[in-house]
């Protein structure tokens, strides 16, 4: 088998199948397909391209080297969102790195324990994170996804920029749907305030 | 709540509205509600905001920086018969030793399927034969299995278990009792273990 497939026909199914067998080409095309949604989706979550780039790099030696795990009745695409995405979540929880929500925890069922776990505006104190910032990320909307809770970030990214279905979300998030369409809903309120200013 | 024409729409709504497929009824009430026109503009702009983010790209190196700590399992190849092949066929002479061997398989065979066709009387007698001489063998070896057994002292001991109908019926009973315990025990043996073994998986 030294002849090269026609990569763009094949599925990721089918390429996780070629790396299998032991092929170094099929391994490239599978981080030439995610390389981009990856680092992009975990560059938003910690808003540092150096540190996108190694938590991608990580995410891509782990999946590439677990690749006889991956199950094929699942999308390739969810099951590598779900280690990229669960990589930032564990370096944002370690570097307590939170952003803060004005619709207060995402755990909250009453509008009650929303307002309790809320907080105001005023309170919010510059975070490191904001120091950090990539000149990439430097438009309004960048800023404003930047502020949002890494639960929210990944549900709105996931949604907006990658374009995924609820559903394939839920998964990779390890959500309940219902879940993810209140957090897709709360993100969306909060940018939504956070770009109101920019239509005055 | 505007009156008459339904509650104002759900984020599910906004959501089905964003992506045209908004049923006609609540559209009728995104044309004269201003509360929810407001409100889907904003959506829409907020989703032209997020469909315009820059596209984001890591380094060229990424992959090749990915592929230094990728293990590639080694592919699996069958190993070829072309250097057999070609060490066999090297020279005229083992060219000729093969060709030698190959004819000899095919005569040997041809000559084996012609003698049968042609000898088919003899081979059925010889069958016949066989089959006799067989079954003779098994009977006599039937024979002396049971006169030896006759011969043993305890064999009237053994015999007289059987002289009447309960003693048949009580021999029975305690064959049928044996056989089952013997397929319980069996069975305990060949069962899988229902608990789980510590650390089995580590």
């Amino acid at each position: 088998m030294t002849d090269a497939p026609e990569w763009a026909r094949l599925t990721d199914q089918e390429v996780v199948l070629l790396a299998r067998s032991g092929r170094e080409a099929a391994y490239r095309e599978l981080i030439r397909r995610y390389e981009r949604p990856v680092f992009a989706l975990l560059f938003r979550m910690v808003r540092d391209r150096e540190l996108a780039e190694d938590l991608s790099q990580e995410t891509f030696i782990k999946a590439l080297n677990a690749i006889e795990s991956y199950r094929p009745e699942f999308k390739f695409s969810s099951w590598i969102f779900k280690i990229g995405n669960n990589a930032a979540i564990d370096h944002l929880r370690r570097r307590e790195l939170d952003t803060l929500s004005l619709d207060g925890s995402p755990h909250a069922e009453t509008p009650e324990a929303m307002q309790a776990t809320a907080l105001q505006i005023g309170a919010r104190q510059e975070s490191p994170l904001d120091t950090v910032e990539a000149k990439e990320l430097g438009s309004e909307i960048e800023a404003a996804i930047g502020r949002l809770r890494p639960e929210y970030r990944s549900c709105i990214l996931l949604r907006h920029v990658e374009g995924r279905a609820y559903e394939e979300i839920a998964e990779i998030l390890d959500l309940p749907l219902g879940t993810v369409k209140t957090y897709i809903h709360r993100a969306r309120n909060e940018l939504r305030v956070a770009l109101a200013h920019l239509k005055e | 709540m505007t009156a008459g024409f339904g509650p104002h729409l759900t984020p599910d709504e906004f959501d089905a509205w964003l992506a045209a497929g908004l049923d006609s009824d609540r559209a009728r009430h995104l044309e004269i509600c201003l509360e929810c026109q407001a409100r889907a503009d904003a959506e829409r702009a907020l989703d032209e905001q997020l469909a315009a983010l820059q596209l984001l790209s890591p380094a060229p190196d990424f992959a090749d920086r990915v592929m230094r700590h990728v293990a590639v399992p080694r592919p699996v190849t069958i190993p070829s018969m072309q250097p057999a092949r070609r060490r066999f066929l090297a020279t005229r002479r083992s060219v000729a030793f093969a060709a030698s061997i190959a004819v000899l398989l095919v005569a040997s065979m041809a000559t084996s399927v012609i003698w049968t066709l042609g000898h088919q009387a003899t081979l059925v007698a010889i069958g016949g034969w066989l089959l006799t001489q067989t079954a003779q063998a098994g009977w006599l070896a039937i024979q002396g299995v049971a006169s030896n057994l006759i011969e043993q002292p305890w064999y009237g001991a053994f015999r007289s278990a059987f002289d009447s109908p309960g003693r048949i019926a009580a021999a029975s009973a305690l064959a049928a009792a044996a056989y089952l315990a013997g397929i319980y025990v069996l069975r305990r043996l060949l069962a899988l273990p229902t608990q789980q073994v510590a650390h089995a998986g580590a």
